[in-house]
């Protein structure tokens, strides 16, 4: 039987990527995280969802330009189908509220990648009444892309990125939405009035 | 017609201030309490498309100045009506009964100067939901301090305190 360290226990526990198996000597624990990242990271599914301007650049990415399907990634049309979050642009209060309506409903692991200067610290709205300047003051995100807009050749390196901060472990944006959820939850409770 | 033409039988209506500001656009100024009769008048002589209603902040003067952009299909001719409201008491009446696409533009001015428009039955805004402070496009709304305060002010989530 293998050795387990607690840390480690506690680390494919919380990554869901273990299994229990009891025989005589106790509980054993083996983790296909590996196998299980690799299928991950193979099969991306993106919710079809834009906001702002950067949703044009999805189109030359999708089609058989840049073609995004070599991948393994396509857009789907639920967020209870999807694993990856794509922030093609400014967010406003109204935009905000979806998202973490459309972020919260998708099951783990779950990925955003949030594009462009706008998400990063408002870009060139960051004085605008409307626009909120950082996104990672209320959502965790895992890859940014700068540019105004971005073109899909740094979209496919930031999949390129995302894809290997899956396969090593990296990309732990859904953990640390749980590990902070009160933070975060308090920071979007300071713009919000109501929710619905 | 020509334009002067059309600002001649403008100037029929009483009160009126007209002037031809250039090919194809016309300015006509009105007291407020007339507003809604000049625009029926203006409705009567084929400006039957309210493209858009503009909204001026005359903070100087202590007023709000409403623009009706009107425009004819069979003139080829546009009028902007102009109608002033004070500033500390900003309401006005609804053109819906002469146009229905009257509610879109106004529950926008409201959203955005504060305008309420009497008769008005939907003046929900379209993306301030949660606005808590004065309309935005108000002259003495300062986004600066606004940003700062509201946005800027937010911690980031995961720097350990």
């Amino acid at each position: 039987m293998v050795e387990v360290k607690n840390e480690e226990k506690e680390r494919i526990a919380s990554e869901d990527m273990g299994v229990q198996i009891e025989n005589q000597d106790g509980i054993e624990l083996r983790s296909f995280g590996t196998v299980k990242r690799w299928a991950t990271k193979r099969s991306l599914w993106m919710v079809h969802y834009c906001t702002g301007c950067g949703g044009i650049e999805l189109a030359p990415l999708m089609t058989s330009r840049y073609d995004m399907e070599r991948f393994g990634m396509h857009p789907m049309v639920t967020p209870r189908q999807s694993d990856l979050l794509l922030i093609t642009g400014y967010v406003n209060i109204k935009t905000l509220k979806r998202i973490i309506r459309t972020y919260e409903q998708m099951p783990d692991p779950k990925y955003v990648v949030a594009f462009g200067s706008c998400p990063i610290n408002g870009g060139p709205y960051w004085d605008s009444h409307v626009t909120i300047n950082h996104l990672d003051k209320y959502l965790p995100v895992d890859v940014y892309i700068a540019g105004c807009m971005p073109r899909p050749q740094s979209i496919v390196k930031a999949f390129d990125m995302l894809m290997d901060m899956i396969q090593s472990g990296k990309a732990d944006g859904y953990l640390r939405y749980k590990k902070y959820y009160d933070r975060y939850k308090a920071n979007q409770e300071k713009l919000f009035r109501k929710w619905w | 017609m020509s334009e002067d033409e059309f600002a001649k039988k403008m100037a029929e209506f009483p009160d009126s201030e007209v002037k031809v500001l250039r090919k194809g656009q016309i300015a006509m100024k009105v007291p407020a309490e007339k507003g809604h009769d000049a625009a029926r008048f203006l409705k009567d002589m084929g400006f039957t498309h309210l493209v858009a209603i503009e909204y001026v902040d005359w903070i100087k003067d202590g007023e709000f100045e409403l623009v009706y952009n009107l425009f004819s299909y069979e003139h080829k001719m546009r009028v902007f009506l102009k109608v002033r409201i004070p500033r500390d008491k900003p309401e006005y009446i609804t053109f819906m009964d002469l146009w229905p696409i009257a509610m879109t533009h106004e529950r926008e001015a409201h959203e955005m100067m504060g305008i309420v428009f009497k008769g008005n039955p939907n003046l929900t805004p379209f993306i301030l939901e949660d606005w808590k402070s004065i309309p935005p496009m108000r002259k003495d709304f300062d986004a600066r301090k606004f940003v700062k305060e509201t946005y800027e002010s937010i911690p980031f989530v995961e720097d350990e305190p």
